[in-house]
């Protein structure tokens, strides 16, 4: 089942009087539950691409089709929403927002979606508890480590479980044990909630974990490999 | 999580700074309102010194007679429009008066002076002079009296002699030219009181006598029992000349009347004139001396006076004070406006600092799903909360303030009362008390604090989440 199609992506720049192909004409399909990496080097259009896929960013041509929706029919305040309830985000510097603690920053996005007190607090302690951080339900980010505050972004990403996540080096700020937890967890969420992960990544322990490969290069794919 | 409940945590993420911006608006708010409570108090008082203890509010006067005070602009006391006049509504009395000028001497010493002709019973229902009778003085005899007397303390014996011939209406301003607090006042103003006690006489009709202000009997050098001299020009050119015993010693609040006036029993005073039966005016006690209750009694007795005479109120008679009353008002809220506009730059600070540091912050709650409506709605509430802990700090402190002023005006001594003597004013500072400028202050803030939320409000806006991630 197709719950995200790229089709014939392309993103330019003008600044001054440069162009900038970002993304060159990119055509992706993902599958419910997915744990798919995307690879290449720095410029080669990875979060740029990402950022679309998220409805972050727009398309200079070409369509990002989301569980049937086109992204590019939808007006900014639907899009928000579309956001909210079928994308989960986790960014390469957590974000988690400073003034809530780690049980009302999983629980945002629920509380966005008025869900009652008590759906929300049996999946903030599921989603917590799967990360390993169900005694820092209290701890506001900055009581967090790092890898910690990584392991919050990753339940709030999945607080209202969307239809995929979208993670921007999410190991870049992390030491490798904190990296290594991580990726257990997102594996195991993924298979046990179904969610598509699909990463932007230069690490190679992440490439390693993805089940699918999907290499860019001056903004185009070179190649996409799915591992068995 | 309520956008107050997220609002309120956000506002102490940088405790000192919403500290800084919330004490800037206390400061603000406390002294627009405590500024505006005195100066508006002082007005008040000054108009009230003016029109109690010399106008009142409303007058009928000869019709020429506020252009060209001479005596033979002046109108025969008619008993039947003084009925007519009593029964409207807002007029508690009336109170005639025959006022001129003259030239006052006590052997070498001559000023020119204000000449009241009153009837002393009725001037109580307005000026109320017998309180403003001076009672106590400070003359060489009394202070020696205090010094002799052993159970006073050395410090009154120190300070009582700095206030040498100084007079004084009540008890309690002796006591505070004195230093004497309220706690020892028991104790010693008894003995203070008897030795410096200053006794006056009466006016009456049909009896020559004067009252003199305290001013005008200091540099005359006239005490109580003297004759004071009086020549002036009498109705129709006459010649007006008398001389009268100095029945008492009057304070006015306003030094300018109290070094000119000399007020004569009216009977005596048209005597005086040879104008027997004549007023320059009759003044008019009211009940509601409001505005807007002034402009009807005026128009309503202007409806019954005819011909020679007209209707004045107390903004007429005292257009020079109103208007310098105007230029100072003017150039106290010139002064309100650069406070805040100060002020408003301190906000507009804050504001921009929180939007700069946040922008990443808003980009994500956008990203995630936070609607840019309920982003604005979350900073909306905490600027407000910024503004309203200031706001109500400075209303609260304020308020204790004034109120404890309104009961207790600042009253000035020695040197400083000096200075405010000779600049005409009474050496008090008076207080207004909780009153529509509150009002307009508060609103003057809130609107500072929606302006300077435009700017976060437009960039949230107008922002492009990616762009807002990548800050």
């Amino acid at each position: 089942m197709k719950i995200l199609e790229i089709k014939n992506v392309h993103k330019i720049y003008n600044s001054s009087e440069v162009k900038v192909h970002a993304v060159n004409g990119v055509s992706l399909d993902f599958e419910k539950g997915e744990f798919a990496a995307i690879v290449g080097p720095s410029g080669s259009g990875k979060t740029t691409l990402l950022n679309m896929i998220g409805g972050l960013d727009t398309p200079s041509d070409g369509e990002i089709i989301v569980d049937q929706t086109n992204l590019a029919g939808l007006k900014s305040s639907a899009l928000i929403d579309f956001r909210m309830r079928n994308i989960g985000f986790v960014f390469q510097s957590y974000n988690l927002i400073p003034v809530l603690t780690a049980k009302e920053n999983v629980e945002f996005i629920m509380s966005l979606q008025k869900w009652n007190k008590k759906e929300r607090d049996d999946r903030t302690f599921e989603l917590l508890k799967a990360v390993g951080l169900e005694d820092r339900i209290n701890s506001r980010p900055s009581k967090l480590s790092g890898g910690q505050q990584q392991r919050v972004a990753v339940a709030r990403a999945l607080a209202s479980k969307p239809k995929f996540v979208l993670a921007d080096e999410p190991t870049a700020n992390l030491d490798s044990k904190s990296t290594e937890t991580l990726l257990d967890i997102m594996e195991q969420l993924n298979k046990e909630e179904g969610i598509t992960f699909i990463f932007s990544t230069h690490d190679a322990r992440v490439v390693k974990k993805a089940r699918r490969v999907i290499t860019l290069e001056d903004g185009k794919v070179i190649s996409d490999e799915r591992k068995n | 999580m309520n956008n107050l409940k997220l609002a309120w945590r956000n506002l102490w993420r940088n405790r000192r700074r919403t500290l800084i911006t919330s004490a800037s608006i206390f400061f603000a708010v406390f002294f627009a309102l405590f500024m505006r409570s005195l100066q508006l108090g002082s007005y008040d008082h000054m108009y009230k010194n003016a029109i109690e203890s010399y106008t009142g509010y409303i007058q009928v006067q000869h019709k020429d007679f506020w252009e060209e005070k001479i005596v033979d602009n002046t109108f025969p006391y008619d008993r039947q429009l003084e009925q007519r006049i009593l029964a409207d509504a807002n007029v508690t009395a009336t109170i005639p008066r025959f006022e001129s000028f003259a030239l006052a001497s006590n052997g070498p010493q001559t000023k020119g002076v204000m000449v009241m002709g009153v009837d002393p019973e009725k001037e109580e229902h307005l000026s109320k002079v017998t309180d403003k009778m001076v009672k106590y003085k400070l003359s060489a005899a009394s202070i020696e009296l205090i010094k002799q007397d052993s159970n006073l303390p050395e410090k009154i014996k120190e300070l009582a002699p700095l206030f040498e011939n100084s007079t004084y209406t009540t008890a309690s301003r002796l006591q505070l030219d004195l230093g004497i607090s309220d706690k020892d006042a028991g104790q010693w103003m008894p003995a203070i009181e008897q030795y410096s006690r200053f006794d006056n006489g009466h006016i009456e009709m049909g009896e020559p006598g004067v009252w003199v202000g305290e001013k005008l009997s200091s540099y005359l050098k006239l005490g109580i029992g003297d004759t004071i001299v009086l020549i002036s020009q009498g109705y129709h050119a006459t010649t007006a000349a008398g001389k009268y015993e100095i029945k008492g010693i009057v304070k006015l609040p306003l030094p300018d009347i109290d070094n000119k006036i000399v007020y004569l029993p009216l009977d005596i005073c048209q005597g005086l004139y040879n104008a027997e039966g004549n007023l320059t005016s009759l003044a008019l006690a009211v009940k509601d001396n409001k505005d807007r209750a002034i402009a009807g009694t005026v128009e309503r007795i202007g409806g019954l006076v005819s011909g020679e005479k007209r209707v004045m109120e107390w903004r007429e008679m005292n257009d020079v004070m109103v208007s310098q009353m105007d230029a100072d008002d003017k150039g106290g809220q010139i002064m309100l406006g650069i406070l805040y506009l100060v002020i408003a730059f301190g906000i507009f600070g804050t504001v921009l600092m929180l939007t700069a540091e946040r922008k990443r912050e808003f980009g994500v709650l956008v990203a995630i799903g936070m609607q840019k409506k309920k982003l604005s709605s979350v900073i909306t509430l905490e600027m407000l909360l910024i503004g309203m802990l200031g706001l109500l700090a400075g209303v609260i402190v304020a308020t204790i303030l004034i109120l404890y002023g309104v009961n207790h005006p600042l009253i000035f001594k020695g040197e400083m009362a000096l200075m405010f003597e000779e600049y005409g004013m009474e050496p008090q500072f008076a207080f207004w008390t909780i009153d529509i400028y509150y009002i307009s202050q508060i609103l003057i803030v809130l609107a500072m604090v929606l302006l300077a939320i435009v700017y976060p409000l437009r960039k949230i806006f107008t922002m492009k989440v990616v762009n807002a991630l990548r800050a």
